[in-house]
C-alpha cells in the first residue's frame, strides 16, 4: 500500500541516529517544561522554539513532535500531584487523580496516565497516518468559501462550547482578532491598527501573543496570590506501577478515551478539553461501583487518553488544511511557517518526505515517552519542589528570551509584556484565552479566504450557502452556537414540569 | 436580611468594580479602532472587500460586546462573575504584581539599552540583566534566599547565554560585558 510504503520512508529518516536523539531530547526537554506547575503544552511548544532555530526542517520537527508529547505528559504529572492543571484539557484528571495521590496511589495514577497516553497516542498516531492522507486529498477540493466555512465553524464550537459564558468568549475572540489584523494588509499594503508605531508594521507574532497570555499572565497571576495560596504537593509514595486490579480498570477507559477523542480532536472543532470531559462522564456512568470522588483511576485512565487522542487528532486539519484548531497547533504553524512550510492540502505533495518523517516521529515520540518517563516519574515529581519564587522568576526569564530570540526586537517584549498583563485580566475575570489565539492566528486566514471568495464570487455572497461544503461546515457551526443552549432549554421546560424554583 | 446576606451582596458590589474597569476599558479600545478604522485607506486596485471592512467589523464587534458586558455588570448584573470577581480581590496582593511588572520593565529596558529622546542609555547585556532580575523578581515573589536566587540567577544567565549564542545561533546582547565575552 502506499501509505504504508511513505511510512517506511519516513522511518528511515525519523530512526537515523541524529533524529533519534533529536527525538529522545524533545521528550525529555518537553516532559521537564510541561512539569513546571502552571505550563501548559502550548506554552512548552512556544517556549523551546528558538532551540530549533538552528536545525534543518526535518530534525526541528522531529523534536517537537517529542517536546508536544513530553508537555502533555508533563501537564497530567502536575494535575494529579499538584492540583493544578497545566491547562483546561486537565482539569478533568485533578479530580480523580489528587485524591489518588492523596491516598498513596499516586504512582498508579501517573502509571495510567503515561500508559493511557501512550495508547492513545499510538491509535492516533495510526488513524493520523491513514486518515491525514485522505483529508489532504479532498481538501485539494476546497474552495475559498469552504475554507471561511471551516473556520467560522472552529470559531464558533471553540467558542461556544468551552468556557462559562459565550459572552466573554466572544469578546475574547474578538480581541483577538483585533490582534491579528494588526499591520499591514496583504492584498492591497494599506496599513491597518498600527497607530504609527513602525514595528507594529509586520504584525504581532503569535509566540508574542501566546507567551504574553500563557507566560506572563500566568505568572502575573501565580504571583498575586502567591502570599496567599499554600500548595500542596503530595509525595509519591509506594509502587510507581499499577497492580493488577488498577490495570484492569484502566484499559477500558484508554480505548473508550481515545475513540472520544481522536474524532473529536480531528474535527476542525476542536478543542481537547470537551472530550475529558465527556470521557469523565462516559466512564462514570459505566463503572457506578469505582471510588468516584476518592480517587477512581477510571477518572484518570479515560480522559488522559482522551486529552492525548484529541491532541493527536488537532494535528489532522493542522496538517492537511492547515487550520489550527487549538494553541498549541497554533503554535506548531510557526514553527512550519519558521521553516518556509505551509500545512495544507500540498504540504503531503510538496514535502512528503518531511509529513511523513513527522508522522513516523509521532510513533517514535510515544515510545520513547513510555520509555523515558515511567522510570524517571520520581526525578520530574523532584522540579515540583523548585520554590514557586524561583520558578516564576525563572519563567519570566524564558519567556523573555523566547520572545527576544524571534526578531530580537525589544518593542515585541514590551508588546508581550502588556498582552501578559490583558492575559492576568482575562484570568481574573474569567475570559477564556483560547479564542483569542485562535482569533490572532485564524482571523487573517479567516479574512484572506473571506475575500478571496467574494472575488471569485464577483462580490455575491450567496456563494458561502450555495457551496455544498460550506454550506454544511457553516450549518454545524449554527448548531455548535445553539447547542450548549439545548440542555438549558430542556432544563427550563423539566423545572416547569416539576415546579423546581432553583436557579442556576 | 441576614447580616450574611447583606455582607455577600457588598462583597459582590466590590466584586463589579473590576469588570466595570474592564468594561470601560474595552468600550475605549472600542472607539479607538472603529476611529481607527475609518481612517484605513480605501481602494488600492481592484477588490470587492477592501482592507477596512474586517477592520470596521471587528471594531464595531467590540462596541457592541462591550456593551453587552458593561450591561452584565450594571443594569443586568452577572452575579457568578461579581462572585468570581470579590473571591479574586480577597487574595489578590496589588503590590506584588505591580512590582513584578516593574521589574519585567526595567529587565526588557536593561538587556538592550534604549533611547531617551538624545540619549542612548546603553544596555547591561543578557548575562548582568538576566543576573539581577532573577533574584530581584523572586524576592518580590516573597523568595527570602538572596544567595541562592542570585546564584541561580547567574547560573541561568550563563548557561543560557552561551547555549543559546554558542550552539544554537541566537543572538542575545552582549552588552557591558561585550569585551570579556
Amino acid at each position: 500500500m502506499d501509505v504504508l510504503g511513505d511510512l517506511i520512508g519516513g522511518f528511515g529518516t525519523a530512526l537515523s541516529f541524529q533524529n533519534l536523539l533529536f527525538a529522545a531530547v524533545g521528550v525529555t526537554l518537553g516532559t521537564l517544561v510541561g512539569v513546571l506547575p502552571g505550563i501548559g503544552p502550548a506554552l512548552t511548544v512556544a517556549l523551546l522554539l528558538p532551540l530549533t532555530y538552528n536545525f534543518d526542517a526535518t530534525g526541528a520537527f522531529i523534536m517537537f513532535a517529542g517536546i508536544y508529547y513530553g508537555g502533555m505528559y508533563g501537564g497530567s504529572t502536575t494535575s494529579i500531584l499538584l492540583n493544578t492543571p497545566g491547562e483546561s484539557a486537565s482539569v478533568v484528571t485533578t479530580i480523580e487523580g489528587f485524591q489518588m495521590a492523596k491516598r498513596g496511589r499516586g504512582g498508579a495514577a501517573l502509571s495510567s496516565a503515561a500508559i493511557g497516553s501512550f495508547v492513545a497516542g499510538t491509535i492516533s498516531t495510526i488513524a493520523i497516518t491513514f486518515l491525514a492522507p485522505v483529508v489532504a486529498g479532498l481538501a485539494r477540493s476546497f474552495q475559498p468559501a469552504d475554507y471561511v466555512g471551516l473556520m467560522v465553524l472552529a470559531f464558533v464550537s471553540i467558542t461556544a462550547l468551552l468556557g462559562r459564558s459565550l459572552l466573554r468568549g466572544m469578546l475574547s475572540l474578538f480581541l483577538g482578532l483585533f490582534i491579528g489584523l494588526i499591520g499591514i494588509d496583504n492584498l492591497t499594503g494599506q496599513q491597518r491598527f498600527t497607530f504609527g508605531v513602525p514595528q507594529l508594521l509586520n504584525g504581532l507574532d503569535i509566540v508574542v501573543v501566546a507567551v504574553g497570555l500563557f507566560a506572563v499572565g500566568e505568572a502575573l497571576y501565580v504571583a498575586s496570590r502567591l502570599r496567599h495560596d499554600k500548595e500542596e504537593i503530595v509525595p509519591v509514595q509506594g509502587s510507581l506501577l499499577m497492580n493488577r486490579d488498577e490495570l484492569k480498570r484502566s484499559w477500558k477507559p484508554w480505548l473508550r478515551g481515545t475513540a472520544l477523542g481522536f474524532p473529536i480532536g480531528a474535527l476542525p472543532a476542536g478543542g481537547a478539553e470537551i472530550p475529558t470531559f465527556l470521557s469523565y462522564g462516559l466512564e462514570k456512568r459505566l463503572n457506578p461501583k469505582a471510588p468516584w470522588g476518592k480517587g477512581a483511576i477510571e477518572g484518570v485512565a479515560g480522559p488522559e487518553a482522551a486529552n492525548n487522542a484529541a491532541f493527536s487528532g488537532v494535528l489532522v486539519p493542522l496538517l492537511t488544511l492547515g487550520i489550527p484548531t487549538s494553541a498549541t497547533a497554533a503554535i506548531l504553524l510557526v514553527a512550519f511557517q519558521i521553516y518556509n512550510l505551509q500545512p495544507g492540502p500540498l504540504l503531503f505533495v510538496n514535502s512528503p518526505d518531511l509529513v511523513w518523517a513527522l508522522i513516523a516521529s509521532l510513533y517514535i515520540g510515544n515510545v520513547m515517552l513510555l520509555v523515558l518517563n515511567l522510570p524517571l516519574i520520581r526525578l520530574w515529581v523532584k522540579i515540583l519542589s523548585i520554590p514557586r519564587p524561583l520558578l516564576y522568576a525563572a519563567i519570566l526569564v524564558f519567556a523573555t528570551m523566547g520572545v527576544y530570540s524571534l526578531a530580537n526586537s525589544l518593542v515585541d517584549v514590551l508588546i508581550m509584556y502588556v498582552i501578559g498583563v490583558i492575559g492576568f485580566f482575562m484570568r481574573r475575570y474569567d475570559f477564556p484565552v483560547g479564542p483569542m489565539i485562535l482569533g490572532v492566528i485564524l482571523g487573517p486566514m479567516l479574512e484572506a479566504q473571506f475575500r478571496r471568495a467574494l472575488q471569485i464570487s464577483q462580490g455575491d455572497l450567496t456563494v458561502f450557502v450555495t457551496r455544498p461544503i460550506s454550506a454544511v461546515l457553516l450549518l454545524l457551526a449554527v448548531a455548535a452556537l445553539l447547542l450548549p443552549y439545548v440542555p438549558r432549554l430542556l432544563g427550563r421546560g423539566q423545572r416547569l414540569v416539576f415546579g423546581s424554583g432553583s436557579d442556576d | 436580611m441576614t447580616t450574611e446576606d447583606r455582607g455577600s451582596r457588598s462583597a459582590q458590589g466590590r466584586g463589579f468594580l473590576g469588570p466595570r474597569l474592564a468594561a470601560v476599558a474595552l468600550l475605549a479600545l472600542a472607539a479607538l479602532l472603529i476611529v481607527s478604522a475609518f481612517g484605513i485607506a480605501r481602494g488600492g486596485g481592484y477588490t470587492v472587500i477592501g482592507p477596512a471592512t474586517i477592520p470596521l467589523v471587528v471594531a464595531i464587534g467590540i462596541l457592541v460586546l462591550g456593551s453587552i458586558f458593561a450591561l452584565r455588570t450594571t443594569v443586568l448584573p452577572d452575579h457568578d462573575l461579581a462572585e468570581q470577581a470579590a473571591g479574586e480581590e480577597v487574595v489578590t496582593h496589588w503590590p506584588t504584581v505591580g512590582l513584578t511588572a516593574a521589574a519585567l520593565i526595567g529587565y526588557a529596558l536593561a538587556l538592550d539599552g534604549f533611547e531617551l529622546g538624545p540619549i542612548e542609555v546603553p544596555g547591561l547585556g543578557y548575562i548582568v540583566a538576566t543576573g539581577l532580575f532573577l533574584p530581584l523578581t523572586a524576592r518580590i515573589l516573597g523568595s527570602r534566599s538572596p544567595i541562592r536566587d542570585g546564584i541561580v540567577g547567574f547560573v541561568i544567565a550563563i548557561v543560557v547565554y552561551f547555549g543559546f549564542t554558542q550552539f544554537l545561533g541566537v543572538r542575545l546582547p552582549a552588552g557591558i560585558l561585550g569585551p570579556l565575552l
